[in-house]
């Protein structure tokens, strides 16, 4: 988040008010094509298609998931299998001690994939989105405290290697904006 | 965002013409191969049994689809979606099916045809146990009843005793006088206990015939109550008539909300479906304790209903994803359905593989954990032999393994060709799963060649039949479903949800 290297302003860069939910679709595929990758959009409510008119990829958190869920699996097969097949064969109620056996261990991995999946989902996530954090510069704009209320709103970071303060202001007002807001740090 | 559909420009429907050559083909391959079935049942009447095996395996496959139509349907309704109000009608034309396909087990019913003593044991069992415990109680009667009154005389006897020596005693201290009050007492409780014995010639029949039943068979006398003719024939009746109605009166409602608009239908449709629910979910279990179950009367499992309907729910779903292509490439729907509601159907169906699986796995775990003689005999046949690499290779990896890592990839989920072939797959294992329910039950009885050496488990040629049963009864749902989806629009065109449907992202 710092922005020690660059000397030129304290900006985090601009919120931009729209007028309706239509208006924000459509100034997003602007901003898309204009090649924006530091920018998102807050609305009180979900939009549907608006990750097409901002082109967002697919997440990398089902992939995240997925590997917590391989991990579970093999971790709680791995440990069942080991401790009471190989290292100290156990015979529980007459089951053969050998691959045999393997479905008196599907709940606990069944249990354990589940485990882990879920931490990977809400880890991940979390790790995806930098949370927790103390703070926000956009909590210094009082436009964008608007998002929760009837604010359909842009934010374009000025980390973005295509902003420039004058030209991405203009682009902003030309594409529609109503009300545009510097956010310092 | 831009060009929301507009319910409105679709409130005419759209009519499907059946094409008549493949009509006339289902109703040939169908009621053709169903006559040819039959002729060969009353040629080989040595084979009744083997055949009576295939029509039922057919008859429940098809069933099962048609049952899980009706579930998605009223499902639909009773939370209120409105996801799927365009392939809505599909769902309500499968479900219809129901009665036609109920028609066709009749046979199986029906003692006259041979097939129903050869499937359900407990049919000739109970009858040859109750004829052979009437013989005998009627041969015990008369020693029976005189037994029985000089039981009761002796007791009556015992009280006059016990009174008489009550009065002997000359001066009886307080504790002596109590002890011997209680003595009548209770000798002429017992005695009261005995007189009330039924001693009626009808009455006396009676107890000995139980007593011979219970003697005989004591799993069938402790299930008397639910394994008799007439419960059963109750039973069949109620199954039949729960399901047709629910499906006609659902479908009644949808199109008649076509024709007039009024949104009463809706809101009827909405309420009834809620009422439905738990005599659909009672009708579907029983049916098929007394199909499948009751193959085997000896065994039960209390996840019976739920692993039949779990694997129904799923291949319906799958069942409507096909269709819903195969509609599409003639030209229908083009516009109506769209890639999200590929999407959302297959996410059921990847919903119900998981299901299926869970059910499925938690019966088995369940009584191999357990490994209680009476619950184990069902997993023993079919985990013996190639039954055995039967259960792993089509059970555990084709029905569950390769569909859920197919589907766990989103983007098939998207694709209509890729998903319905998945959905095929579903279909071709669901079969397989019903075939590893009711033909390893086919095998003769091991207790009736107890001591013959090499007793067959399979009966040889016998899947030619199981083949053109699943053919033959194919062919008639086909032809019915193709009656069902040309009487009215495809999907329905003035339901309130329409928009909602047309729509729809997910």
């Amino acid at each position: 988040m710092s922005d020690s290297t660059s000397s030129s302003s304290e900006l985090f860069g601009y919120v931009a008010e729209f007028s309706s939910a239509s208006d924000l679709y459509h100034a997003a595929e602007k901003i898309r094509d204009a090649g924006f990758r530091r920018w998102d959009v807050h609305t009180p409510y979900p939009v549907h298609g608006m990750d097409h008119a901002m082109g967002l990829g697919k997440s990398w958190l089902s992939a995240i998931v997925l590997i917590g869920g391989i991990t579970g699996s093999s971790v709680a097969l791995f440990l069942q299998f080991f401790t009471q097949v190989s290292l100290y064969p156990t015979v529980v109620q007459d089951k053969p001690i050998n691959v045999f056996t393997l479905p008196a261990f599907f709940p606990v991995t069944f249990e354990l994939t589940i485990l882990l999946a879920a931490f990977a989902t809400l880890f991940g996530l979390l790790g995806m989105i930098t949370l927790p954090r103390w703070n926000h510069p956009l909590f210094n704009s009082s436009l964008f405290s608007k998002f929760s209320n009837d604010g359909f709103l842009m934010v374009i970071e000025s980390r973005d290697p295509k902003f420039k303060r004058e030209k991405t202001k203009e682009l902003l007002e030309e594409i529609g904006a109503g009300k545009i807001e510097e956010v310092n740090y | 965002m831009a060009g929301l559909k507009d319910g409105d420009d679709y409130k005419d429907g759209e009519f499907f013409k059946s094409p008549a050559l493949l009509k006339l083909v289902c109703f040939g391959v169908g009621f053709g191969g169903m006559l040819l079935f039959f002729i060969l049942r009353f040629a080989m009447p040595d084979k009744a049994g083997a055949m009576g095996y295939s029509w039922l395996f057919a008859v429940i496959f098809f069933l099962s689809l048609a049952v899980g139509g009706l579930f998605w349907t009223l499902l639909h309704h009773a939370t209120n979606s409105g996801w799927g109000t365009v392939i809505r009608r599909l769902m309500e034309n499968l479900a219809t099916l129901i009665p036609f396909i109920l028609v066709l087990a009749l046979p199986l019913l029906i003692s006259g045809f041979g097939f129903r003593d050869a499937l359900w044991e407990w049919f000739p069992k109970r009858a040859a146990v109750l004829t052979s415990a009437n013989e005998a109680a009627a041969q015990e009667k008369d020693a029976y009843i005189a037994e029985r009154n000089a039981v009761i005389a002796r007791a009556q006897g015992d009280v006059e005793q016990a009174k008489k020596d009550l009065a002997e005693v000359a001066a009886p201290s307080p504790g002596h006088r109590a002890h011997l009050e209680k003595n009548i007492e209770r000798l002429e409780a017992k005695a009261y206990k005995l007189s009330k014995e039924d001693l009626s010639d009808e009455g006396a029949h009676a107890t000995l015939v139980d007593k011979h039943f219970l003697h005989d068979e004591a799993l069938l006398f402790a299930k008397r109550g639910y394994l008799n003719e007439t419960f059963f024939w109750l039973r069949q009746i109620f199954y039949f008539l729960v399901l047709t109605a629910i499906a006609f009166i659902l479908r009644g409602w949808s199109v008649q909300l076509d024709k007039d608009g009024d949104p009463k239908w809706f809101r009827w449709m909405r309420r009834g479906s809620c009422g439905f629910l738990p005599f659909f979910a009672t009708a579907w279990t029983f049916l098929v304790f007394d199909w499948l179950m009751a193959l085997d009367f000896t065994w039960f499992s209390t996840m019976w209903g739920v692993y039949l309907f779990a694997g129904a729910a799923l291949n319906s779903m799958g069942v409507l994803i096909i269709l819903v292509t195969v509609l599409r490439k003639f030209g229908y729907l083009k516009n109506v359905v769209t890639l999200e509601h590929y999407h959302l159907m297959g996410k059921l169906m990847l919903a119900f593989v998981i299901f299926w699986a869970y059910i499925a796995f938690s019966q088995f775990f369940l009584i191999w954990y357990a490994n209680i003689t009476e619950e184990t005999r069902f997993y023993l046949t079919r985990n013996t032999g190639l039954w055995n690499a039967y259960t792993i290779g089509f059970l555990v990896v084709g029905h569950f393994f390769v569909p859920f890592t197919i589907l766990l990839v989103q983007k098939v989920k998207k694709l209509p060709v890729v998903i319905s072939c998945v959905a095929g797959w579903n279909l071709l294992m669901h079969a397989l799963d019903l075939y590893w329910i009711i033909i390893p039950e086919r095998g003769p009885s091991l207790t009736a060649h107890l001591g013959e050496a090499n007793i067959a488990m399979t009966i040889p040629g016998a899947w030619l039949f199981d083949i053109l049963a699943l053919v033959s009864v194919a062919g008639i749902f086909g032809f019915f479903l193709l009656r069902q989806l040309s009487s009215a629009s495809l999907f329905p065109c003035r339901d309130p949800r329409l928009d909602e449907s047309l729509n729809v992202v997910n």
